[in-house]
């Protein structure tokens, strides 16, 4: 009789979800990712596995293997809502590490509220990355970079005339507004144009270029994907207008970019969210570097987003005392204390706040026409000021 | 407006050639050919690959991926004339909408998708009027419009081949039975307007965006255009074509209207069907 009450209560916390992991059992750690579809960002979850496999290879976390779950949400609503589900419900993961997609956090922020549950976010895109209190992305985002990249613009290379090219999806132009108000506040500048209509995945952009050039800018901001950069780019340069500066965001530096970019104006420039893998001698992305290449992961800021997840992940998982659960691993997050990085201008706390947004350093970097190649232009990171 | 009407005119071209071509496979080949800009941007992205990959010189390459952008239509116009020769016009363009999917996700499987490096064909301003830029793709792509169709128009009405086009297109089994090489006249029409269409994307798209879709999906401005000339008349294709850039670049320059701009095509067929359909009572238009 005894006995089978046992067995009854066991089964009936194994059904709540309530079962801790033996002490044996692999550590489940999940992430949700755009790895098809028309946009895909598989780097992130690849260099947090990566990260993981090098813990596990030195023994893993107090005797405990990580077992890292990425799932596809296809950039589709439903199959991101489906694999937060699988993660989170099914798989009963500790917390979500490394995840990079356009849309997870708006579809899943309120579910990883009610389960309780943080994602350290690789790369976190859509508003709702960085207005969530279960979800810390390790990236500044484009809304903070965009502040940096008009700061850098107007501060660093006195440039007047700045105009604005939105490329708006969903809900993010609110988002986009306040990036641009709070550099009007920092600075007690406007912006001489601002055009929110631009289309994503537009054929030609000449249309929107000859406006702004009618507008009298001389420089424009742009939160661009990168065939619409090129597109808009190729305009330009086809109504010969070769002295317009290109203040852009993370989103363009890539090699590809670079690669496909022959005539950038003035010059483009980026406030890279990461110190910037293309310089590839740099002392601060030498550990990341060495991995991802033995591993042969691709050198994006994705996989630095994704890379450095892990990293604060697994320092503050080394720190707990006793049993490793949701409940411990979501305690230790909320109270963690500040983790500095090289690749990063801002340590990184997950904290207890209502929502994440703290990273506010970027590493300006430069294309120049002909060059084909991104450089460093400055020698230290650029801040957007507290006050 | 002067200055986004003719910025779109570079647009404009674009869609009168590729106009012009879905009214001569239409005309001749029975088919409304939704894999027409497909072909024409898995042949300039094929020429991307050949200079990365094996180092040709950009023309060598761009004219590899010219002759193979043909080849890819002749080998589906060969699909077409060997297994759907006696269906109708619906059922073989909807294989050319399979084939129009195919492609896409073949490119970002082929090529993933990350920006290629395309070498520009034509780059930068040709001539000012008034002030306003008009661009050397411009002046290629409308001029490429005129004289293809121009051509064709030659081609149809003063040689032998054309009249023999002709006739496949009007009675195509009366002319089979005359002894007119049906299957190998359709391939080449396939093959012609395949490279036709390949020309037009690879001079245009390193110009502009070049992700495959928005390539591929060129086709339904081009389609709104060639629906002005009725799929027959290749003069109002191309009229149509530039029309439509022009009345793109024209929208775009104002707040208010420029979030309309990408659904004109569409708007544009829906009014040209409706007006098509003008005469017609409910049961003959069902």
């Amino acid at each position: 009789m005894r006995a089978g009450v046992a067995a009854l209560a066991a089964v009936a916390l194994l059904a709540s979800g309530c079962a801790t992991s033996g002490s044996g059992d692999p550590i489940v750690v999940g992430s949700v990712n755009a790895l098809s579809g028309a946009a895909t960002f598989p780097e992130a979850s690849q260099a947090a596995r990566a990260v993981f496999d090098a813990a596990n290879a030195q023994g893993g976390v107090n005797g405990r293997k990580i077992e890292y779950k990425v799932v596809d949400d296809k950039g589709d609503p439903a199959a991101a809502a489906a694999a937060a589900r699988e993660i989170v419900g099914g798989d009963n993961a500790v917390a979500l590490v490394g995840s990079s997609s356009l849309i997870e956090c708006e579809i899943n922020a309120k579910y990883y509220e009610q389960q309780q549950v943080l994602s350290v976010q690789g790369i976190g895109v859509d508003p709702a990355c960085f207005a969530s209190p279960n979800i810390a992305p390790v990236n500044v985002g484009p809304f903070h970079d965009m502040t940096l990249t008009l700061l850098y613009g107007s501060e660093v290379l006195h440039l007047q005339d700045i105009c604005a090219l939105l490329e708006i999806a969903g809900n993010t132009l609110p988002a986009y507004q306040a990036a641009i108000d709070e550099w009007s506040r920092i600075t007690g500048k406007k912006l001489r144009y601002v055009d929110a209509t631009v289309p994503y995945g537009g054929s030609d952009y000449t249309s929107y270029i000859v406006k702004a050039r009618a507008a009298g800018c001389k420089a424009i901001t742009v939160n661009p994907v990168e065939p619409d950069s090129v597109g808009q780019l190729k305009a330009a340069q086809a109504q010969g207008w070769t002295d317009l500066t290109w203040l852009l965001l993370t989103s363009v530096y890539s090699e590809n970019y670079a690669k496909a970019v022959s005539e950038a104006g003035a010059g483009v420039y980026v406030p890279a969210e990461f110190y910037p893998f293309t310089d590839s001698v740099s002392q601060q992305t030498k550990a990341w570097r060495d991995l991802m290449t033995s591993k042969h992961i691709p050198l994006t800021s994705f996989s630095q987003g994704g890379y450095l997840a892990a990293t604060y992940f697994l320092d503050v998982l080394r720190g707990i005392k006793g049993e490793i659960t949701r409940e411990s691993v979501t305690a230790a997050l909320r109270g963690m204390k500040p983790i500095s990085d090289p690749m990063v201008g801002t340590p990184y706390a997950f904290g207890t706040g209502k929502a994440h947004h703290d990273n506010t350093a970027g590493w300006p970097v430069k294309l120049a026409s002909g060059t084909n190649k991104w450089e460093p232009a400055a020698s230290d990171w650029l801040r957007i000021p507290k006050n | 407006m002067l200055q986004g009407a003719l910025a779109g005119l570079a647009a404009g071209g674009l869609y009168a050639v590729l106009a012009v071509c879905l009214t001569l496979m239409s005309r001749l080949v029975r088919v409304v050919n939704f894999a027409q800009a497909a072909t024409g941007m898995v042949g300039s992205y094929l020429a991307v690959w050949l200079v990365v990959h094996t180092g040709l010189p950009e023309w060598a390459a761009t004219l590899g991926g010219i002759l193979l952008g043909a080849g890819l239509s002749a080998g589906l116009g060969w699909i077409v004339c060997t297994w759907l020769a006696e269906t109708d016009t619906g059922t073989r363009s909807a294989v050319t909408a399979a084939v129009l999917l195919l492609l896409i996700s073949l490119s970002f499987i082929l090529f993933g998708n990350k920006p290629q490096p395309f070498r520009p064909v034509l780059a930068g301003p040709a001539f000012q009027v008034g002030g306003v830029v008009v661009s050397q793709v411009t002046v290629a792509t409308v001029g490429l419009a005129v004289l293809v169709a121009l051509a064709c128009r030659l081609l149809l009405g003063r040689t032998a081949v054309g009249v023999r086009l002709r006739a496949l297109s009007e009675r195509p089994t009366t002319a089979e039975l005359l002894g007119i090489p049906a299957k190998p006249l359709s391939i080449a029409v396939w093959a012609g307007t395949g490279l036709v269409a390949t020309l037009a994307i690879s001079v245009v798209a390193p110009s502009q965006s070049n992700d495959p879709t928005s390539l591929a999906m060129l086709v339904v401005p081009a389609s709104a255009a060639a629906l002005l000339g009725g799929f027959r008349r290749l003069d109002l294709a191309v009229g149509g074509g530039l029309v439509l850039g022009v009345v793109e670049g024209a929208v775009a320059q104002s707040d208010h209207l420029s979030l309309v701009r990408y659904f004109l095509p569409l708007l544009f067929i829906v009014a040209l069907l409706l007006w098509s359909q003008r005469k017609e009572v409910w049961d003959a238009a069902r």
